[in-house]
């Protein structure tokens, strides 16, 4: 038994002269469910093909439940179940039949579990592989994922084809995954997706983890932004201005807005109170504004402005 | 560009070119191939047959019933001239590739644009619910007249005379239009491209078997079984005998009135849908399909079943004919003379022939099994199932496995059957084992195509396309090996190979093949594994 269920470092993979992954780092720890942000085209799926030892990594260190991922395929396969964010069934089988089929190389699924899924899903296991939409076939896939009885579960944008009330059943599913201990790298660009089911996140830029941590540890990393009404509002804009780990400072008649470092939190708080306060709020940056914030200057480049 | 008022036709410029544009190369390989094959087969009769008492004995070898349902109706047989026998003889192979052609191109362009979500994507720009279709039909339709002014010009540069080839290019782009019309009735009746295109093949092979069977019972298009098939029409112009154009008319009524159902048809439904509903499958899969094995057999079966009907149904047509072609020599003494061991050496040697070029179309099914897993790669169906605890030699191996154990199964009852018709045809019985021998014999130059297509898969994947390039060059070696320059044919493995029953055995070529075969596949699966899976 490792602690980690995935511990990556240094990891390097190009197709040509293109770097997609330029010293990637990666630790999953066993049990936790990790979500892996990026946008399209910044490493996310080929850092899943490599851990599935579909790719080969050029360079760096890759472990996947304690063993090789290139080398080790097989053997590790058993442990894990994989979730493409594109799936493609075959065209003259059922979904029924591509599950079972797919169930049986890894020596069988419980029908039970299967039946369950099949039905929490609403998939008609009855249609034609090429007649499933893509929300369909991705339910597939799930299905076909979940009902292993694995470990690991490596999941590639699982839910983009999903609807709003698949998507809630997905999350359900996850949790109780979670909760039976199976390790989940989630990987998605749906951060409400991850807000809700991940503590601990990596954001992935260019080949790069530009973020890793828990998302409180994150958070601890941004600012809060802290709305007050306040009855001496000027002299309170004045103060504040000039204290460190204040930013933004906006007046809007009796209101100040100010984005505050964790670390002077408690500091602004305290004088907050001297200028007789009406009302406060105080937002934790959401993951929106965590993800935006490693993009800020690709938005800029854009021409959307960034977040706080 | 923008038409004033909006109908049904909107944008339909703009799709046929786009249509166009899309099928420009496709459509100039077809030409020039179709025109230059004719070609270069107009000439080759013509030098081979160059005296009338050839040619008459041709014509009666032609009007046996077996020969008469893979030729035409039989015009001009009792003055057999080098026209007669082009339109009679080589007429309906020009018209089976060209309605292929053509309905293809319809499916391509109306169920597979639709299947892959690309026409609804032009259907909500400013476009007719009946442009996509015509931008289909219209692309047929040129690519059918490009082949059909290409072969008409190819044919003014042989000796034959030009009203003639017209009446017989005639024939050909009728037929082309024809089946682009029975692929645009079923375009609308499917909701898959590969649904219609089957469907679309079926009226083509009862169109076939209508117009064969129609000519063994009544010659000169005289049953009404003729008259029902667009081969049929077509074979009726009678070209290079006596030219008539009025058949030609029924066709292009039919293929109007195709147009116009098909038209009616996609009035009536969603886009997306088909007018038949998408039969249900089983909801759970049987114990049976279990294992890599098994899954490729369910992928691989209909091609599979089609091609072994094709490679056995020709071996049996040759067994067929046998008896026929030792009637023709011994009616021929000058022929006899050029073969020392008489007729039984003639049909030896057509017999190695023919077994080599069914020997090449089994190898061109393994090739193509083969660009299957290729393409269960490229649309990532094969990391689905790699993800799971399944080696890649597993994966690919099971795959070249079935190739082989298919392409060895569909030889031996090709064997088998050749050899059961040609007894009956030869009345006697020694031509099964002999026969079934020959086709076992091809067995490891098969597997060495087989395994140069898993080296192509294993290294050089993207390169795929040379493996058919080779596969041609193996089929155009084995049947013209002949004609061509000394040792054109060294990369061929079938060169090497024993030409039974005309030569004796020889164990070590074939050893040595197999040793070959063998070394390629295992090279191939091993350089798979070391490489990235890509899709």
């Amino acid at each position: 038994m490792t602690e980690n269920a995935i511990a990556v470092s240094g990891l390097v993979k190009s197709f040509g002269a293109k770097r997609a992954l330029d010293g990637f780092d990666l630790t999953v720890r066993t049990g936790e469910v990790h979500g892996f942000l990026g946008p399209n085209g910044a490493g996310k799926s080929t850092t899943i093909r490599v851990l599935l030892g579909l790719l080969r990594a050029d360079a760096g260190d890759v472990r996947l439940l304690g063993g090789d991922p290139w080398r080790d395929a097989v053997a590790l396969h058993r442990r894990l179940a994989y979730v493409p964010g594109e799936v493609n069934l075959w065209p003259n089988l059922s979904g029924g039949e591509s599950i079972d089929v797919l169930g049986r190389l890894r020596g069988g699924l419980d029908p039970a579990r299967r039946d369950a899924l099949v039905e929490r899903f609403e998939l008609d296991p009855r249609i034609k592989g090429r007649a499933y939409s893509k929300g369909n076939r991705q339910k597939v896939a799930l299905v076909a994922a979940l009902a292993a009885d694995v470990e690991l579960l490596l999941m590639d944008e699982p839910t983009s084809g999903l609807d709003p009330l698949m998507e809630a059943v997905f999350q359900q599913v996850v949790q109780e995954a979670a909760a039976d201990g199976r390790t989940v790298l989630l990987s998605s660009h749906i951060l409400a997706e991850v807000e809700a089911l991940c503590r601990r996140v990596t954001i992935i830029r260019q080949g790069r983890a530009v973020q890793s941590g828990s998302l409180e540890e994150l958070r601890s990393l941004t600012r809060t932004t802290v709305t007050a009404g306040l009855r001496d509002a000027d002299e309170a804009e004045r103060t504040l201005a000039t204290l460190d780990g204040v930013h933004h400072v906006q007046r809007d008649d009796g209101h100040l807005t100010v984005d505050v470092d964790t670390a002077s939190l408690n500091d602004v708080l305290a004088r907050l109170t001297g200028f007789g306060v009406r009302s406060l709020t105080a937002h934790p940056p959401t993951l929106e504004d965590l993800f935006l914030r490693e993009y800020s200057d690709e938005l800029a480049t854009l021409g959307v402005e960034g977040s706080r | 560009m923008s038409t004033l008022v909006d109908t049904e036709l909107s944008g339909t410029r703009g799709l046929v070119r786009v249509a166009l544009r899309l099928d420009r190369w496709r459509t100039v390989v077809w030409a020039v191939a179709v025109a230059g094959l004719t070609q270069v087969s107009v000439s080759a009769i013509t030098e081979l047959y160059s005296t009338p008492e050839s040619r008459a004995g041709r014509a009666q070898l032609i009007s046996s019933p077996a020969a008469t349902a893979l030729a035409g109706p039989g015009y001009g047989l009792d003055d057999y001239t080098v026209g007669a026998m082009t339109a009679n003889e080589l007429g309906l192979w020009i018209m089976v590739p060209v309605g292929i052609m053509a309905l293809l191109t319809v499916t391509r362009h109306l169920r597979a644009a639709e299947e892959d979500g690309r026409l609804e994507l032009v259907r909500s720009a400013p476009v007719g619910r009946d442009a996509p279709v015509v931008a289909g039909l219209a692309a047929a339709v040129v690519a059918t007249l490009a082949v059909g002014v290409l072969t008409f010009l190819a044919l003014l540069t042989t000796e034959l005379d030009a009203v003639g080839s017209a009446a017989l290019v005639g024939g050909v782009v009728m037929v082309g239009l024809v089946f682009a019309g029975v692929s645009a009735v079923t375009s609308q009746l499917t909701a898959h491209g590969r649904t219609a295109s089957s469907l679309a093949m079926a009226v083509l092979g009862v169109a076939f078997l209508l117009r064969a069977v129609g000519d063994v019972r009544g010659p000169e298009s005289t049953s009404v079984l003729t008259w029902l098939s667009p081969f049929g029409w077509a074979q009726a112009t009678r070209a290079y005998v006596d030219e008539r154009f009025w058949p030609l008319a029924i066709g292009v009524v039919a293929a109007a009135l195709l147009v116009g159902g098909a038209f009616w048809l996609a009035g009536r439904r969603d886009l997306g849908t088909g007018l038949l509903a998408e039969r249900l499958g089983r909801p759970r899969a049987t114990d049976r399909l279990t294992g890599m094995f098994a899954l490729t057999l369910r992928r691989q079966l209909g091609a599979i079943v089609s091609w072994g009907a094709g490679i056995v149904l020709s071996g049996a047509l040759i067994g067929l004919l046998a008896g026929e072609l030792v009637d023709y020599v011994d009616d021929e003494p000058q022929l006899a003379q050029m073969f020392p061991d008489g007729p039984g050496g003639v049909i030896a040697s057509a017999f190695a022939l023919y077994t080599v070029f069914l020997a090449v179309m089994a190898a061109a099914y393994a090739s193509t099994a083969v660009g299957a897993a290729r393409s269960e790669e490229l649309v990532t169906r094969g990391a689905l199932v790699l993800a799971g605890p399944v080696s890649r030699t597993r994966w690919l191996g099971s795959q070249v496995g079935l190739a082989g154990l298919a392409a060895a199964v569909i030889m031996l009852l090709t064997g088998l059957v050749m050899g059961l018709t040609a007894n009956a045809s030869l009345g006697s019985d020694g031509h099964l084992a002999e026969l079934v021998g020959a086709s076992a014999v091809t067995l490891p130059a098969i597997g060495c195509v087989l395994g140069l297509a898993v080296v192509v898969l294993g290294v050089a994947p993207r390169a795929f396309g040379l493996v058919w390039a080779y596969v041609t060059y193996v089929g155009v070696v084995g049947l013209f090996g002949g004609l061509l320059p000394d040792g054109s044919d060294v990369l061929s493995p079938f060169t090497y190979t024993p030409q039974l029953p005309a030569e004796a055995m020889d164990w070590p070529p074939v050893l040595l093949l197999t040793v070959a075969a063998a070394a390629l596949i295992s090279a191939g699966l091993a350089a798979f594994r070391r490489r990235d899976v890509v899709g």
